[in-house]
């Protein structure tokens, strides 16, 4: 689904220039579970950020099922974001003066989804991820794991082909972690793609394939067997 | 979408509510300042416009020539003979209308005797003006010399009702005058205002001067409707050739014109034969300042919107993420500050309401909000609409521009800080008007109280003045008599005109020694009785008054210092003047005193004995008595000659008062306007300070922990605000400075712009700054430290 080839990222300032991405190549097959991981600096979020369209690479190609994507002009990226994909963050990133079931609904206003069916979508997903009693909430009313959730919710509510979570369980605790966790392997089984960059280990053994960067540079990719074979 | 950016707009002015009160409060201001300005500009535009026919509506002025070909003053009275050669030989000219200037006469039904303003006109003059006719045939109403036209308020107060058709009212004790139109009221919006109107051909019979088809006798409007695909130029080309073929040309010879009448009102300020302004500028004025603190006030809304742009940040990150474009986002914030003018703007409405029967008195005015016109909504949703993209624009442009990586990691710092300097601009423009308000306030106060202690050049106290009419005329000597042995007053004289008068101009005035053929100074001339000096108190600088006591004097003149200066006569008493044709001595000098406006140089005057010339009386009351009973004695022997007239006493003293009117209103307006001015943008520092020192509050409390002082934050915090305030003032001075002086040398008697008004502006503005930053600093440097790091 997803082919990436000698993707190049530099950060400049007046003093330095860093270079984030050096030439990456990744290929990710639908229905995969793919977790990125490295020490801090090594260019996984900006990799993801690249995946997600919200930052321009240098040089080099990006394509999302035989489309070129880097290529696209603003409105096209934001237009082809808000179809194909979801986004969860380490820190949640819910709109405070949002309640929870109107942050879920955001997304799908932004798709221009009619009313009646908004409601529809956003209460299957508000219950699939047992939040109903939390629907009026604002989201400085709930616990990390329950923002999490609507978080979650957010990013799936508009059905996306590719769902990249960017330490999805960073703010969390190991319980509400090992939930969310559950939830984005609960998604995968049922055949959205996803990404994720991590530096747990542990957040990582839920995927299909892990890969490593370094330096900008793909060092490693291990497939994870056991998730594997459970998935068998 | 819009739903929900309105449910984020109220969610978010609710959360904030310092901001959304300063927003608020500031935009409510400017929007009621400006609602005001609407209303009030709305009605002097609308100025003589409310004929169908307006466009076509021209009024002929005349020139008066001046020295070298120049043009001296360009007035609308015209003589009798012109509307006639114009009706007669212009084809573009579809209706003349002659017309007095109009003046208060008595009316009466029966016992019931009123002073109305009255006018003389033409019957054509209802067809340039769509008069309502209530009851009546505009075709007829002027037919009948002896017929009036009441408007409806005339004719509630004389009969009760507008049924008035065919009843009969008494004009002037004189004239038994039938009703043939009742009209409705006229706008008070419109120069050519009347309580009723009478046919020219009445006038014809009261005032032979009137009958007589003459070329100099300057005291009559022409008003002239032309067609509608008449070109004005070569129509007034036309004017200048038939003047000047028909009538009898000499130096003094005075060219006429014609100019829209509805613009005499605007514009009605000429120099050199071309209009120049007029009240247009008090409309300039006007809209400066009220515009000015609506953008101070939009500036507030810039400032505090871009200030919180950290916290606004990470929403435009996440809504970028899930796939919002760029427009839908300055779209979401457009939104919100029209949610934020909309709310504001029915405040201003509340203000407005409750301000405007003030604000009526002080312009002696009657504006209000029509609520039930189209325009007035269709207005208030323009400037509403103007408010809210003016204010929230840049904060729209400037926050939706934000990138969502940054934003969602908490960079937006590095982004945001550059911007810190517009908002400093914006801060510092708002209090360079501010500034250059206080400085004119100052000025303005100033040049009031010099031209008020500015002596007027005799005694205003104790001295009244009626009008002389009625059986006042003819019988002043018996009045004079009897008011004198009543003790009432120790002196009187009966002039043409009161001692504060305007017009009264004329140039037919020869000397000995004359240098030119024919002269070209404007001089001012007054037809009194005896004791003009005695009882007025103006000093004599030469000669004496007149008196019964030198049967001579009859032909006798007085002359005022500047009179003198044109002769260029040394020893001015016995030398002969030749007055409109006749021989005259100077008996007397005076020095010069004001007579009409207090700012400028008044005209050189020239008085004369001349009996028949009446139309005020002046009395000096006996300060031996109270003046309750000098009043009421010198109403007791009016009423006993003059039963029918009501008597009328004015003070000279508040007469002159009058004259200081318009600058007083500057006055007060940029009083006004300057304290609102300052108000807002204090609410705006007072924001940006209350928002800095929320940011701060973390690095208060490590430098309090380490040891900092309150005064030391205090310091911290206020610096970098009274810094702005400090390069405000900079700029302001000169501009205020610059700027009043050419307003005071407008005027020709002014008063110095002193050095201490600009250290006082800015010692004032920095005060209430400090004021209004140091409220905040105090109160966040003595915040408990602990609390400031337990955040987070």
């Amino acid at each position: 689904m997803i082919k990436i080839e000698n993707l190049e990222k530099v950060y400049k300032t007046e003093e330095v220039e860093t270079t984030a991405l050096n030439g990456i190549n990744l290929h990710v097959a639908a229905g995969e579970f793919v977790s990125i991981m490295g020490p801090s600096g090594c260019g996984k979020s900006t990799l993801l950020n690249v995946m997600g369209l919200l930052d321009k690479p240098e040089s080099g190609s990006y394509k999302f099922i035989d489309t070129e994507l880097l290529t696209l002009n603003d409105r096209e990226r934001s237009n082809f974001r808000k179809r194909n994909m979801g986004f969860v963050f380490q820190n949640f990133n819910l709109i405070d003066e949002l309640t929870v079931f109107e942050n879920i609904e955001l997304p799908l206003i932004y798709n221009k989804v009619p009313a009646g069916e908004r409601k529809k979508l956003v209460n299957e997903i508000i219950e699939r991820m047992n939040i109903v009693n939390r629907s009026g909430h604002f989201p400085q009313q709930l616990s990390g794991g329950q923002q999490q959730r609507v978080a979650v919710a957010r990013a799936l509510v508009t059905k996306p082909k590719l769902v990249l979570a960017d330490e999805p369980t960073g703010n969390l605790d190991s319980s509400h972690g090992n939930e969310v966790m559950e939830l984005l392997c609960e998604l995968n089984e049922t055949g959205t793609t996803i990404v994720m960059v991590t530096h747990s280990s542990h957040d990582a053994s839920f995927s299909n394939r892990i890969i490593n960067l370094k330096d900008g540079h793909v060092i490693s990719e291990k497939i994870n067997k056991s998730r594997n074979e459970e998935l068998i | 979408m819009f739903k929900l950016n309105l449910k984020i707009a109220l969610r978010n002015l609710w959360k904030n509510k310092t901001s959304s009160f300063i927003n608020v409060v500031g935009l409510a201001i400017g929007l009621a300042a400006c609602l005001m300005l609407l209303l009030y500009v709305t009605y002097e535009w609308n100025f003589d416009k409310q004929a169908k026919n307006w466009r076509n509506v021209y009024v002929a002025m005349t020139n008066v020539p001046g020295d070298g070909n120049k043009i001296a003053a360009t007035f609308n009275g015209t003589t009798t003979a012109l509307g006639p050669l114009l009706k007669a030989h212009l084809p573009e000219v579809k209706y003349v209308a002659r017309m007095d200037y109009g003046k208060k006469s008595l009316i009466a039904n029966g016992q019931n005797s009123y002073k109305k303003d009255s006018k003389f006109a033409e019957p054509d003059l209802l067809k340039m003006y769509d008069y309502q006719f209530i009851s009546g045939d505009p075709k007829t109403a002027l037919k009948n010399p002896l017929s009036a036209i009441l408007t409806e308020s005339t004719a509630k107060t004389l009969f009760g009702t507008t049924d008035a058709l065919n009843k009969v009212v008494r004009y002037q004790d004189r004239e038994n005058l039938t009703i043939t139109g009742v009209i409705k009221d006229l706008p008070e919006n419109s120069s050519n205002r009347f309580d009723f109107l009478m046919p020219w051909s009445f006038y014809e019979i009261l005032d032979r001067d009137v009958k007589d088809l003459n070329w100099n006798n300057y005291s009559f409007v022409t008003m002239v409707l032309l067609d509608q695909n008449a070109d004005i130029d070569l129509v007034n080309r036309k004017v200048d050739g038939l003047v000047k073929a028909n009538a009898p040309q000499n130096a003094q010879s005075q060219p006429h014109f014609l100019y829209q009448a509805s613009k005499l009102h605007l514009f009605g300020k000429f120099e050199n034969g071309k209009p120049i302004g007029g009240n247009i500028e008090q409309i300039y004025l006007f809209v400066g300042l009220a515009f000015g603190i609506l953008l101070i006030a939009c500036i507030n809304f810039m400032n505090m919107a871009t200030a919180k742009s950290e916290k606004r940040a990470k929403e435009v990150g996440i809504k970028k993420t899930i796939g919002a474009n760029r427009s839908s986002l300055i779209l979401q914030f457009l939104t919100e500050s029209m949610v934020l003018t909309f709310i504001a703007v029915i405040l201003a409405i509340a203000l407005l309401e409750l301000s405007l029967p003030a604000f009526n008195r002080l312009l002696n005015f009657n504006i209000g909000i029509s609520y039930f016109r189209v325009t007035s909504w269709l207005g208030i949703l323009g400037i509403v609409s103007a408010t809210g993209l003016i204010a929230g624009s840049y904060p729209a442009f400037y926050l939706s521009s934000f990138n969502p990586i940054q934003t969602l990691k908490r960079k937006i710092n590095a982004k945001g800080f550059p911007n810190i300097s517009l908002r400093q601009v914006l801060v510092i423009g708002q209090f360079c008007f501010a500034i250059i308000l206080i400085i004119a306030t100052l000025v303005i106060y100033r040049q009031i109280q010099y031209i008020k202690n500015k002596p007027v050049g005799f005694d205003v106290n104790a001295l009244v003045e009626m009008p002389q009419e009625g059986e006042l005329k003819t019988k002043f000597d018996l009045f004079k008599t009897q008011l004198l042995k009543a003790g009432a007053v120790t002196s009187m004289y009966q002039s043409s005109v009161s001692l504060s008068h305007h017009g009264r101009n004329f140039m037919d005035i020869k000397w000995d020694g004359m240098t030119k053929p024919a002269n070209t100074v404007m001089f001012n001339q007054v037809a009194t009785s005896y004791d003009f000096i005695k009882t007025n108190g103006i000093k004599l600088l030469a000669g004496r008054d007149f008196s019964e006591r030198f049967a001579s004097d009859t032909s006798a003149i007085m002359v005022s210092a500047s009179a003198v200066k044109v002769f260029g006569y040394k020893n001015p008493i016995g030398k002969k003047v030749t007055l409109f044709g006749t021989n005259a001595h100077i008996i007397g000098v005076f020095d010069d005193y004001v007579w009409d406006s207090p700012y400028k140089s008044n005209n050189p005057q020239v008085v004369f004995i001349n009996l028949k010339q009446t139309g005020t009386i002046t009395m000096r009351l006996n300060n031996a008595n109270s003046l309750q009973h000098n009043i009421e004695t010198i109403n007791r022997i009016t009423k006993a000659f003059n039963p029918a007239y009501p008597t009328e006493i004015s003070f000279v003293n508040s007469l002159y008062q009058e004259k200081y009117k318009s600058e007083q209103i500057l006055g007060i307006l940029s009083n006004l306007f300057g304290g609102l001015a300052i108000f807002v943008s204090c609410l705006g520092l007072f924001g940006l300070v209350a928002y800095s020192s929320e940011q701060r509050t973390k690095e208060f409390g490590v430098r309090k922990v380490l040891g900092a002082s309150v005064a030391n934050l205090m310091q911290l915090l206020s610096l970098s605000f009274l810094k702005m305030i400090a390069v405000a003032i900079v700029i302001a001075i000169p501009i205020g400075y610059l700027s009043m002086v050419k307003w005071l040398n407008n005027f020709e008697y002014h008063t110095e712009f002193s050095w201490w008004i600009m250290p006082l502006a800015a010692i004032g503005t920095l005060t209430i700054a400090l004021f209004t930053v140091s409220f905040q600093a105090y109160k966040t440097a003595k915040a408990n430290p602990v609390d400031a790091l337990k955040y987070e």
